[in-house]
């Protein structure tokens, strides 16, 4: 039941596990590097305000216990204990922290992950590959963070300096990463009326830590929803659909049931108290939080004819007498008004990379910068901006030999010039991927676009029962980015002794060297009973480090 | 199972449009403030609705829009909640505040009745798109829900010196006081677009934002058969 976040991604501790002992799991590993994973224990200002909190090799735990350095175990580099009722007040937020110990560089890193397990069960995973980054010495994994409630967060940030940069970056003058008030997981304090600022006190003070809030709506982070990655798209549409408002349709005592307060019993869960095994109806309240003293009106819970938390008193903005519909509640976005604001999420971002994604779904590349031209899928162009030339990419090229053999050409378009083009195709998920040096196999159809300075050729591999006699894969080396599209989200496996994907799913393999690649690829004639033998699945075989990548559709 | 199931029942209501996940729209129906929306992309509603497919007004605006026999649209009335969506596709739901927005006409899920609408063709371009690119600009202080086929992007136009130029298919809005044009690339050998030899763009100047979708997805379920 682990849930796999991707960099950014965030998401309350309670939503995750109920328990508060926690043991988080860091694997990390590179050819012939060291790490030292550490753990900073950071206050309100993003400090290491007092290092006995700075958890590494030296200094295995602080001082009551709350933070322990467990050594590698279970598969993990490194191993963390970490008792969250137990951290004192003034530690705000635990950065897990990847550093490089001699020479090397991030990029060179295998597959990792930072993993939470509490109760034996894995609950959370934020895998990462060494592709993700370029010549940082070190990387935030990430961080537990205390915003109204503990939260857990897939940084995945790369870090210039060593170990000494980052422990000067949290306590010398200004932390510059990313602070958790990013998205407004909160009562969006945005949200316009004046009125939501009276609704707390209606309520009455809760005793607990935590601020009243609406669980975060359906489709919203943190859930492990498909969010976007960027932050910056992210935020906005957290805000809106959380803003606690009236329920216009719903009198109080009657809850018709989309005047519901937004209590989600997954997401309204809280540190200790146990899933009650009786679900509550549905549509009904998340049973009460476990701070509020019995028979106090429950957070979240809407007591007849109390105004439940976030709406409003009557006669308020938004509130209608009951049987009086009159006008629909035309509350701002919380984004603010107008068309600017409403669009914002989606804004095109500029990262000053060549490449860029947008959202999933499309990808940027500025040919401005870096000067060779990309050649990309034909057709994959849905915009540019500047003067670009699309040329045709034709003869001699992968898709002729793909086109001829399968009957389904692969064509591409050298675009050039000075510009941005946006490159997308039928809202495929697109991954870039860059290589330094690395080698990468990508099935034929998998590949949208990547940059001319790349060798590449194509591979065959036949065998019985492929589709179209073989199975066409372009093997990229060199360094430059290669965009690969996925239908859904895939699943980037490690290579061991027993690794088969089905030669219709698979996307991509690492080719740790040219070599490799043909003694990998094993093809494997599997007829189970009742099935015709059709399904060829292909056995990846490589040193520890490779990955293969699956997309959950056969092509 | 009612337990995992709950999570996703509507959230309250807190403006007239709002979305239920990515790819539904909810909107709060009240007496008086009607809504047009695209035909057939109601999936539930709550309350007592009405809805008027084809309504007089639409004919008028849109007897340029289909020759065939129906309009697009449909005109919904009533109290209650109604819950649109448009096979699957992103919805992104926009708080006009005197604003004016071109959507293209495959893209656009539903607006106030009160809005300020019109349908035009986009010149120059009937001839390249097969379907013909009509598109619908909506203007006035209301909301508009329209689709995306995944997740989209806007772009400043102004931005730039240079033009923005957007393969047709993947347009989903823009700017109404954008000048657009039709590029249509001579260069031999040049090949964007889908498929064909011929390559044509919408290219775009001035001051505002475009939106697209990262999908060249050209069919027109809006269009009716014309």
């Amino acid at each position: 039941m682990a849930r796999e976040f991707q960099r950014g991604h965030k998401a309350k501790i309670s939503d995750l596990t109920s328990g508060t002992d926690l043991y988080v799991g860091v694997q990390i590993a590179g050819p012939g590097l060291t790490f030292d994973i550490s753990c900073f224990g950071l206050d309100a200002n993003e400090q290491l305000s007092d290092d006995r909190y700075f958890i590494f090799f030296n200094q295995p735990k602080s001082p009551e216990e709350s933070i322990q350095l467990l050594g590698a175990q279970a598969g993990d580099t490194e191993s963390f204990r970490v008792t969250l009722d137990r951290i004192p007040a003034n530690i705000h937020k635990l950065s897990f922290t990847a550093t490089l110990d001699g020479a090397g560089q991030m990029s060179q890193v295998g597959p990792g992950y930072i993993r939470i397990v509490a109760g034996g069960e894995e609950v959370v995973k934020y895998a990462f590959t060494g592709s993700e980054f370029t010549t940082e010495r070190a990387v935030m994994l990430g961080d537990f963070y205390l915003k109204d409630v503990w939260r857990f967060a897939a940084v995945g940030q790369g870090f210039d300096g060593g170990l000494e940069a980052l422990l000067k970056n949290f306590g010398g003058e200004v932390a510059e990463e990313e602070a958790p008030a990013a998205p407004p997981q909160g009562a969006a304090p945005s949200f316009a009326p004046p009125a939501q600022a009276a609704a707390p006190p209606a309520f009455g003070a809760p005793a607990a830590p935590q601020a009243p809030q609406p669980a975060p709506a359906f489709g919203a982070p943190p859930a492990p929803a498909p969010v976007p990655q960027q932050p910056i798209h992210a935020a906005p549409t957290i805000a809106a659909p959380m803003a606690p408002a009236p329920a216009p349709h719903a009198p109080a005592p009657a809850p018709a049931p989309y005047g519901q307060p937004p209590q989600q019993p997954q997401f309204g869960q809280v540190p200790g108290q146990s899933a009650p095994p009786a679900a509550p109806p549905y549509g009904q309240q998340a049973p009460p939080f476990a701070q509020q003293p019995p028979g106090a009106p429950p957070f979240g819970q809407q007591p007849p004819g109390a105004p439940p938390f976030g709406q409003q008193p009557p006669g308020q903005f938004g509130q209608q007498p009951p049987g009086m519909p009159q006008g629909v509640p035309q509350g701002v976005p919380a984004g603010g008004a107008g068309l600017q604001a409403a669009l914002s999420p989606y804004k095109e971002t500029a990262t000053g990379q060549r490449w860029t994604s947008q959202n999933q779904q499309l990808m940027r590349v500025d040919l401005t910068m870096g000067g060779t031209p990309v050649l990309a899928r034909q057709g994959s162009m849905v915009m540019y901006q500047g003067k670009v030339d699309f040329g045709y990419k034709g003869a001699g090229f992968a898709g002729r030999v793909v086109g001829n053999a399968t009957g389904q050409e692969m064509q591409l378009m050298r675009c050039t010039g000075r510009g941005q083009v946006f490159l997308a195709e039928e809202g495929s998920h697109l991954h870039p991927i860059e290589l330094q040096g690395d080698g990468i196999c990508v099935s034929a159809e998998s590949v949208l676009a990547f940059d001319e300075s790349l060798q590449y050729e194509v591979r065959r591999i036949e065998g019985h029962g492929i589709p179209g006699g073989a199975l066409f894969t372009m093997q990229f080396q060199g360094t430059g980015t290669v965009v690969i599209k996925t239908h859904g989200v895939p699943v980037v496996l490690p290579v061991t002794p027993t690794t088969f994907a089905d030669c219709n799913a698979v996307v991509a393999w690492s080719s740790a060297s040219q070599v490799i690649i043909s003694s990998q690829v094993r093809l494997r004639r599997n007829a189970y009973p009742g099935h015709s033998g059709e399904t060829v699945n292909l056995q990846f075989r490589g040193a520890p480090g490779n990955f293969i990548v699956v997309q959950p559709y056969e092509v | 199972m009612n337990q995992q199931l709950a999570g996703f029942a509507p959230t309250p209501v807190t403006a007239r449009m709002e979305n239920h996940g990515h790819t539904m729209l909810k909107v709060a129906m009240a007496t008086g403030q009607d809504l047009y929306a695209r035909t057939g992309s109601m999936v539930a509603y709550e309350g007592f609705i009405q809805y008027e497919p084809n309504p007089p007004a639409v004919r008028q605006i849109a007897s340029q829009w289909i020759t065939g026999e129906g309009a697009p649209l449909m005109k919904c009335a009533g109290d209650g909640l109604l819950y649109l969506a448009d096979y699957g596709a992103d919805v992104v739901v926009i708080n006009l505040n005197n604003d004016a927005l071109s959507v293209n006409g495959t893209n656009l899920l539903a607006f106030d009745a009160h809005l300020t609408w019109g349908v035009e063709r986009v010149k120059g371009l009937a001839k390249f798109a097969g379907q013909g690119l009509w598109n619908v600009a909506v203007q006035g202080t209301g909301w508009v829900a329209i689709t995306s086929r995944g997740t989209p992007i806007v772009v400043d136009c102004g931005r730039g010196e240079d033009e923005t130029y957007v393969d047709p298919d993947a347009l989903v809005a823009w700017s109404p006081n954008l000048k657009v044009k039709g590029k249509r690339s001579f260069k031999a050998g040049s090949l964007i677009g889908r498929g064909s030899g011929e390559a044509y763009q919408m290219a775009f100047s001035g001051q505002g934002i475009v939106v697209v979708q990262p999908s060249e997805d050209s069919t027109d379920r809006l269009r009716i058969r014309n």
